[in-house]
Order: structure tokens, then sequence, then C-alpha cells
């Protein structure tokens, strides 16, 4: 097969004579490149460029107003390395994909199997709409509610702990929950858009595969096992590598609206701390090289996630 | 089928990481180059003006104009030269970054708030004009409208980087209701930190348990006040960062003590404010700048001290706000930015802007607002300057130590080794 592809490429024969030029064949064969030309140069301008331009500003000493800049070499990433705050961003990383990544990938199935059964009744849009307003609400305006919710003093969260018995906690400002409020707000924020794609894998399941297994006398979670969750592993897969990529973004939002980082860094993780050395601290060459050790790290998570989970992935 | 929808993901994949790779220069490639910052209006040169005012410090827009805004129009409205834009891009970073986006795609705003905190880096990274460039033979006699021992925080290098507009000090707002019916007198509680840490035990009696007092955001600022009260320093004067002294240690052990006795709000930025204006709690330690916002949203009756003195020794609060920096790279830019500055720094002008709370770092003799006698008790006592973060990585010294002034205070580590710790990040972030 892949002979025969060579041999026609351009849709003439490999062994055929060669003809002389024709506006015609020339529109033919490149008329596909010019169709996708427009989203190639918009992915060459807006992520390959800013990626090899990263790169190249992680070996200077910069801030985007000097005329010059300093050459330093691997500076910026050896002072990384001795950085305490690097660390320490390092550590809240890691817990944010430990906990997230699990709540973003199954919270959703599970809320999507529970909504399958209603799929004809007026309450599943009702629930898809709750699920997933958050997702387009402005951070900035779930915030507010948020940080009412969470207030020491006057928050809801508290005065139901105290009508309860329990004693006060400082939610934000205490290092042991802060990182967990802002897990709690992120998957709030961001649950609706994975619950989405999981309907509609479920959705995309035959109805006659469900249907034959239910004749030979299979029960709902023989088919559920057996059916259902390998037909919409496809969406799962794309659903973990998505998710382990973009968790450590998705938290940015709560972190710098609720804790701006706090208490002590404890909920600074490396994106923020990314966002703070190049936009409060005006060191490009830093965030450059922190931009640069991301775009590796995710490159490797997500080479692991296809070496070892992909194939338990049926692609139908 | 396997292999293709592979290639489809490691593609999306590899993307998408590009993507988060990039952000960074995502950032700097798409600042801001949609307007540029100068262009002619009729006669008048038009300038941009980045500023904060759009939300007063640490409160809730107001519906009426604020007199930055005031000021800016009064200007507009009798020059025949200069047509002043106001921005607010955000707080102070926000500000800033705003700034240096516009700078690095050569939109260049001619005039920026800029914070004390950060004077080095306006110099040496952000090419601020020192006003006796700009000023010419006018400098001297516009300048001698500020108070000599004001003109000195906002010189380096015996240049003067900016305007000292925006000119505070943190001081103590309190709850006098609350006070009253705790029975204790403010002038007493206020006079000493033994005192004050006795008072809010009683205090803390009428409010159901609740800490009593919160210290605003920037907690490395009033920091400086409560060190320097003591005898200790933050920064010497060979730039040396020097916070591990007994003096400093001793300072801090006493924020350290009152948060122990359950009596320190350690509630986040966002929380402190309102914790005090809803009356939970009953003292707030912030800006005198936030005067004007507080007494209109405050359902109580709001009094204002001094900051309590260590024993016998003398108080040396920090001064602080922010300067106007002439940051234009065009002549006519910088002649448009100085009119602008003149009117400023008039008697008209400044009338206008002493409505905000700040203080008067002038020789007009103007009126100040109620409350704001603790702030002028200690700008009499003699500000000291805020801390003048040295080098290129300024801003992240000041948040560096910021966030173990907050680690101390809460005890989440203990006061030597937190000051120690602070000085070994420290130094080797200011080299």
């Amino acid at each position: 097969m892949d002979t025969v592809r060579k041999q026609t490429v351009g849709g003439m024969s490999a062994t055929q004579p060669r003809r002389g030029f024709s506006w015609y064949r020339l529109r033919e064969q490149s008329m596909p490149y010019l169709l996708v030309a427009p989203l190639l140069i918009l992915i060459g301008v807006f992520i390959y460029y800013p990626l090899f331009y990263s790169s190249y500003l992680s070996f200077f000493d910069w801030n985007f107003v000097r005329p010059d800049k300093d050459f330093v070499g691997w500076d910026n990433y050896t002072r990384l390395l001795d950085e305490p705050r690097f660390r320490r961003s390092l550590n809240a990383t890691w817990i944010y994909i430990v906990a997230l990544v699990p709540i973003q990938v199954f919270l959703p199935l599970g809320l999507a199997l529970l909504l399958w059964p209603i799929r004809k009744s007026r309450m599943q849009g009702a629930y898809r709409v709750m699920l997933f307003s958050p997702t387009v609400i402005a951070f900035s305006v779930a915030a507010v509610m948020w940080l009412w919710i969470f207030n020491p003093l006057q928050g809801l969260l508290n005065h139901i702990l105290i009508d309860f018995g329990y004693s006060r906690v400082n939610w934000l400002s205490d290092r042991d929950t802060a990182i967990w409020c802002v897990i709690i707000v992120a998957t709030w924020k961001t649950i609706g858009f994975n619950l989405l794609l999981y309907l509609a894998a479920l959705e995309a399941v035959p109805g006659d595969y469900i249907e034959a297994a239910s004749l030979d006398g299979a029960n709902h979670w023989q088919i559920m096992k057996s059916i259902r969750f390998p037909l919409i592993t496809p969406t799962f897969f794309f659903v973990l590598v998505t998710t382990v990529i973009s968790v450590n973004d998705d938290v940015f939002g709560a972190i710098n609206v609720l804790t701006d980082g706090g208490p002590f860094e404890s909920t600074t993780n490396i994106v923020y701390y990314l966002y703070q050395q190049g936009f409060r601290y005006f060191q490009i060459g830093a965030a450059s090289a922190v931009s640069v050790i991301v775009f590796f790290a995710t490159v490797l998570l997500t080479w692991v996630q296809f070496r070892f989970v992909e194939k338990h992935v049926h692609y139908g | 089928m396997n292999e293709i929808s592979r290639r489809k993901l490691v593609g999306a994949g590899a993307a998408v990481a590009a993507g988060l790779g990039g952000i960074t220069a995502a950032s700097a490639a798409g600042a801001n180059r949609s307007q540029p910052a100068v262009r002619a209006q009729g006669e008048k040169e038009e300038i941009t003006f980045y500023h904060i005012w759009g939300t007063p410090p640490g409160g809730t827009p107001s519906d009426s104009k604020h007199p930055a805004e005031q000021l800016i129009e009064a200007f507009n409205a009798q020059s025949t030269t200069t047509q002043v834009n106001g921005q607010t891009p955000g707080n102070y970073f926000e500000t800033l970054q705003k700034a240096q986006a516009d700078m690095a795609a050569g939109n260049v705003p001619a005039l920026v708030i800029t914070p004390w905190s950060n004077i080095h880096y306006a110099v040496e990274g952000l090419g601020v004009v020192p006003l006796e460039e700009v000023g010419g033979d006018e400098f001297e006699t516009v300048f001698g409208n500020v108070k000599e021992n004001v003109r000195s925080l906002v010189q380096l290098d015996g240049q003067t980087v900016g305007m000292p507009f925006a000119f505070s000090c943190p001081i103590f707002y309190y709850n006098a209701d609350i006070l009253a019916e705790a029975g204790v007198d403010p002038d007493t509680m206020f006079a000493t930190w033994e005192s004050l840490t006795e008072g809010m035990k009683t205090v803390q009696g009428v409010l159901d348990g609740n800490p009593v007092i919160g210290i605003s955001y920037n907690k490395d600022w009033p920091a400086q006040t409560i060190i320097q009260s003591n005898g200790g320093r933050v920064i010497n004067d060979d730039g040396e960062f020097v916070v591990d002294s007994p003096e400093s240690a001793e300072a801090m052990q006493t924020i350290a003590d009152i948060d122990a006795a359950g009596l320190y709000d350690r509630g986040v930025s966002a929380e402190l404010r309102p914790s005090f204006v809803g009356g939970s709690t009953a003292i707030f330690v912030g800006s005198v700048a936030s005067l004007g916002g507080l007494i209109r949203d405050v359902p109580f009756t709001l009094g204002t001290s001094p900051f309590p003195t260590f024993g016998d020794k003398p108080r040396k609060a920090s001064s602080g706000g922010s300067f106007i920096g002439v940051y234009a790279r065009e002549d006519a830019q910088r002649a448009a930015a100085w009119e602008f500055l003149k009117f400023a720094l008039s008697e008209e002008g400044y009338k206008i802007w002493m409505q905000t709370g700040y203080l008067n770092a002038t020789t007009y003799d103007l009126p100040i607002l109620e409350g704001q006698e603790a702030a002028y008790v200690q700008l009499d006592e003699g500000l000291t300057s805020e801390t003048q973060w040295p080098g290129a990585r300024a801003a992240e010294a000041q948040v560096t130590w910021g966030t173990y002034v907050e680690r101390i205070w809460a005890n989440d580590i203990g006061v030597e080794e937190g000051l120690q710790e602070a000085v070994s990040e420290v130094e080797a972030i200011i080299g």
C-alpha cells in the first residue's frame, strides 16, 4: 500500500513521462498547502515562535525594556536549582497533579454515568447547566463568592462548622487547608467540561451492543464494565492526557484570586511561580527557563501516558 | 486506527505542551501593540498616565470620581498644551506590568505611578528620567514646594527619581464602639506594645473569641516600622539585609506572641479589611491612604492611632506610597509630562489630591482629614524611607521578606530560624 501511495503522489504515476508546466496542475498540487497554511501560520506564530523565543530568552538576563540583553548561559537554570522558592513550587505542583488529576478524570466520569440514565429527562439538561455554568463564569466573579464562603470570621463554611460545634478554620490562610481550597475551587470551575466530553462519549456508544448484551442476560454492571467503559476509553484517555497537561494551568485563577500563592507560598505551583518571575519580578530570562522546564516535563508526562496507558485504550 | 489516533493525540499534546512552555514569550509577543501611547489631539500633546486609583487602596469603587481623576480633569480643563489620559490597569504590580509591556512594545507611557520600594528598579530596569532633567530650570522652583524630609525619600544618587505624590504611612485603625464596649481607653491601650497586648485580651471578650487585630497586606511595610521602633534595621546603610539582629527578633517576637495568644487575624489580604469593616475584628493596621475609604465604609465610630512603642524607645515609622515617574522617551512627551507635574504640585492641584487621605508632602497649609492626626504624629517624629530594595530582583526580595514576616507572625516558623532563613534567601536574591 505504501508503495502505491508513493507512486501516485500528486495524482500522477511515477512511471509517467514528465510533462510541461501546467497552471492547473500547480493549482491542484498547491491547494492542500494553501488550505492548511493559515492554521500552520497561526500555530507557528502563536505556539512555536513563542516556544523557541522563550528557549532563546532563557539564556539571557533581560526585562523586556532594557535595550541590551545580557547573555548568562545556563545561569537562569542553575539558579533555579538553588532557589528554595522554586523547589517549594515544585512540591505544590505535584500535590495539584496527584490530587486533581484523579478528581478531574473520575469525578466527571461518575457524574456522567449518573446523568446518562436520565438522558431523556428534562432534569439532565438542568444538571448539565448547573455543572457546566461554573466553567463559563469569570474567576474574578466566582472569587467574590468563594472568598465569602471561606472567610474565617464571616464566611458560610465556618458558620456551618460553628453551628455544629466545631471550631473556626482559617481556610485560606492555613497552609494545611489553603491548597485544598484551591483544589476545590479549580474542580468546581473545570469539572463541567470533562463531564460534557464523557456524556458525548456515552451518547456515541452504539445502542445495538447494549441491546444485544441485555438480551444475553448481562446486568447493568456487566454492560458498564464490558461494553460502555471500553468504548469510551478513547475519551477517557483524552481527558487523562489533557488534564495532566492543563491541571497546573487550571488552578492558576484560583491561586491568583484566592491566595495569591500563599499562605507562605504553599499554594504557589510552577505556573504561578513562572508568572511571578516574569510579570511581578520582571525576570524574563528566569521565567523563560521555567517555561522550558515546564515544556519538557509536560512532554515527558505525556510520553509516559502514551507508553503505559494507551495500550489499554479500545479504539473500536 | 490506533496509529492515526496516536499521531493526532501526540500532535495535540505537543501543541498544548508547547503552548504551556511558551507562556512567557507568548505574552510578550502578544503584548499590547494596538494603540500608540502618543497621539496628537488638536494642538495638545497627549500623554498617558498609568495610576492605581480606579479603586481606593483596599476599598471599593466610589460613586464620585477619585481625586486622581479629578486632578487630571482639572489639569486638562486649564491646559492649552497638554492632554493627560489617565488609565488604571490595577494595583501597583499590575500597573508596572502594563507599563512594562507597553514599553516593550514601544508604546512608552509618559507617566507611571511607581511604588517607592521599586525606586532602584525604576532607575536601573525601566529607565525613569530624573526630574532635574525633565524640569530643567523650573525644577528647583517647583520642587521648592515639597517638604525637605519628603524630598529626600525620592532621591537616589543625588537625583530626584519622581514626584512624591502618594505619600503615606501605616497607622492603627480601631473600632471605637467595640473598645468602648470592652471598657478600654484607646490612648492607654495603644501607648506601648505591652499595653496593646493586654488591652486586646480584654477586647477579645466582646468579640466572641475572634482575633482582635488584622495587619494589612504588604506585611513587610508595617514590619519595618515595628523593627525600627525597637532599634533594628531591615537594610543598613551599606545595602545589607540585616533583620537577624536581636532587636529585630524581639520586635518580631512581639507579634508572634500576639498570634500565639489568639489575638492576631491570620486571614489573607482580601479577608482582613472586610473582617474589620464588618465588626468581626476591632483593630486594623493599614495605610493612612485607606482612611477616606474606611470612613465611608464602616458602620461604626472609627478611631486612629500611631503605632505603639516598645517601652520608652522612640517610634520610627516607615513612610510609603508611590511617586510619579517620568518614563517618556521623547522631548515633547517629557515637556508635556512636566506640565502635568507642575500642576499636580501646585496648591490648586495638591488641594484636589489631598481629599484622598494621603499625607501632605508639600509646604502648603492644607486641611487634613479627621483621623490623619495619627499619621502626622509619625511624620513629625521623622518618617524613615520605605525599604528601597536594591538590584534588578528588588520586587522578588521584597515579596520573599514579606513571606517570612507572615510566617513568623503566624508562628509558622520560629523567630530566630525565620529571620536567619530570610537573610540567607534575601541576600541570595539581592546579591
